[in-house]
């Protein structure tokens, strides 16, 4: 077979439509940054020219507010973690063919998702030291948070478990490994890879939803910002700060998920 | 076609900036002068705003109930009272409502600064320990049950019966007086010119404390124009350049105790150190100087003698 002079080789062709590709995603990218950027700036351009943002008020209270910053986080890594062994529990509850234990971590997963978490964060706090037990605002809080997410995480768990295929435990005991041992080496090592990205998901919520326990009195991002806010009457510069490190948080803690995201998708290949 | 592409765009924009720009027209329609009708103040809204939790709200629904402190003896035994617990600690833990300028408010560093602030930690000292501030909802605190999450209120809190079943109170370590507040777009300038009745016509409108009633002010919320706390709360407003203006003489003086839960441990003893110690700060002149710091005047003596 002969091939025409004048006309490219095939593997140029390809070349070309990739790179005319390529260079088509960069365009996109670039608008696409340029409408954020055009977009932020217009609204940060819109609320100087309402001439009621005091910079020296920001300058003055920003770093205050900001100091609230690692108590939002820590109340959220540590909820996450609490929240991810009550998950865990949980969904062998739900999974366990014992009527009892099916029956305890299905009300739990009931009562937990089916009032609201401002209810749960006030019962802790200002209920419970009606029966005697008194907690300080920031465990009460921990409590609260927990409480609720492990029951939207069980359900996380319950499907990451049995998303696990079925041959795989069927191997196993087909080799005659125990229950016990199927599940610890089997079953949970292959749930946990799927339910990681979802529990990045809900650490990304509960980022937002830590906000909640400010209500306690607990110093961290928003309570801070409504307390100078009022303090001072500046409530838009300083919940616009607030909201602003929400939102940094959010990109950030999303930009890591996505990553592990990516990275427990490799073998499924 | 890039044109027609970028038109949501732009419209999205106008938008944005049509919204951000638009409150700043609104202020300058508030300052105008009220039209000369016969009654230049008809449209004030007979809605008056107070804190919730407060003598505020029971003046205005008629139920005021305003008290002194019971006697305070010395106990003859203070075995397993509050106040060894606060020696053991070190510590005496005092909640205030921190949105409460100048009595209690936070300077940038997250310190707390204010007259209570002052008052707390002066009887701290007296007692031999450390003073130790946290943030509660003044509802929160006036609820009672405090579960022994702190050990005494320094917040202002005034006497009254109600409360003294909830309460042991000290004697009071000052006095302030209620007044009535109003917006400056109201025009509004005595409390002769406030167009119905007080208390009687009156209709009570809460936000958790009466610095949010300033505050809802400042915002232009149109909801309200009046509200009552305490004259010095308005004051300190009105030098912050708030819109707002204290219109009344004193409807009433209100005394101002350090308050302790009654359902909480045994604290005859430290309440009798307190209070005790609240009157040798009102003897040696210490209250009288942080009144002058705090509100340029002596609001430590009692006006009803």
């Amino acid at each position: 077979m002969t091939v025409a002079v004048g006309t490219p080789e095939p593997r140029s062709v390809v070349a070309q439509v990739e790179a005319a590709q390529e260079r088509a995603r960069t365009a996109w990218r670039l608008k696409f940054a340029a409408t954020w950027v055009v977009l932020i700036g217009l609204i940060l351009i819109g609320l100087g020219a309402t001439g009621n943002i005091d910079t020296g008020f920001i300058s003055e209270w920003g770093p205050f507010i900001v100091g609230g910053t690692w108590l939002t986080v820590l109340i959220s890594v540590a909820s996450i973690s609490i929240a991810t062994v009550l998950a865990l529990l949980g969904a062998f509850g739900r999974l366990s063919s014992n009527a009892y234990i099916n029956g305890v971590a299905s009300l739990y997963v009931s009562l937990a998702r089916g009032t609201p978490l401002i209810v749960q964060i006030l019962f802790v706090y200002l209920a419970l030291p009606q029966i005697g037990i008194v907690l300080p605002a920031i465990p009460a809080g921990l409590i609260a948070l927990s409480f609720n997410y492990g029951a939207y995480m069980t359900e996380i768990f319950r499907a990451g478990i049995q998303a696990v295929p079925r041959g795989q435990r069927e191997a196993a005991e087909a080799l005659g490994m125990p229950e016990r041992l199927i599940v610890r080496r089997i079953v949970l090592p292959q749930a946990i890879r799927i339910v990681i990205p979802a529990i990045g998901n809900e650490f990304i919520a509960m980022i937002k939803d830590s906000s909640l326990v400010s209500i306690l009195a607990v110093e961290e991002l928003l309570f801070r910002a409504r307390l100078v806010g009022q303090q001072n009457f500046r409530s838009l510069e300083a919940l616009i700060i607030a909201a602003a490190i929400y939102w940094i948080l959010t990109i950030a803690f999303s930009q890591v998920q996505q990553r592990l995201e990516r990275r427990m998708a490799r073998s499924d290949r | 076609m890039h044109v027609r592409r970028a038109m949501p765009m732009v419209a999205a924009a106008a938008l944005i900036i049509t919204a951000c720009t638009a409150p700043a027209a609104s202020p300058s329609a508030s300052e105008m002068e009220p039209s000369a009708t016969e009654n230049p103040f008809a449209d004030v809204p007979t809605v008056v705003c107070v804190g919730e939790a407060t003598t505020y709200l029971d003046w205005l629904n008629g139920d005021l109930q305003p008290d002194v402190q019971d006697p305070i003896e010395e106990p003859a035994d203070t075995a397993g009272d509050l106040l060894e617990t606060v020696q053991d600690r070190g510590v005496l833990r005092i909640s205030t409502d921190a949105n409460y300028e100048p009595q209690s408010f936070r300077e940038p560093d997250g310190s707390w600064v204010g007259f209570d602030i002052d008052v707390g930690s002066e009887i701290a000292e007296r007692l031999g320990v450390e003073a130790e501030f946290q943030h509660q909802d003044w509802d929160i605190i006036t609820a009672g049950s405090w579960a022994e999450r702190w050990d005494i209120s320094v917040g202002s809190m005034t006497i009254t019966t109600d409360r003294k079943e909830l309460f042991s109170f000290t004697q009071p370590y000052y006095f302030t007086p209620a007044d009535i507040g109003a917006s400056t777009r109201s025009g509004l300038t005595s409390l002769e010119d406030v167009p119905f009745t007080l208390p009687d016509d009156a209709e009570p409108v809460t936000r958790p404390t009466d610095a949010n009633c300033i505050e809802d002010i400042a915002a232009n919320r149109p909801e309200f124009d009046l509200f009552i706390t305490s004259g010095t709360v308005i004051d300190a407003a009105t030098e912050a350049g708030q819109p707002v203006v204290r219109i009344s003489d004193p409807l009433y003086q209100e005394n101002l105790a350090v308050a302790i839960d009654k359902a909480g441990p045994d604290h005859d003893a430290l309440l009798y150190e307190i209070d005790q110690a609240i009157g040798e700060m009102h003897a040696d002149g210490t209250l009288t100087e942080l009144s002058m710091k705090w509100f340029d005047e002596d609001l430590t003596q009692d006006p009803g003698g």
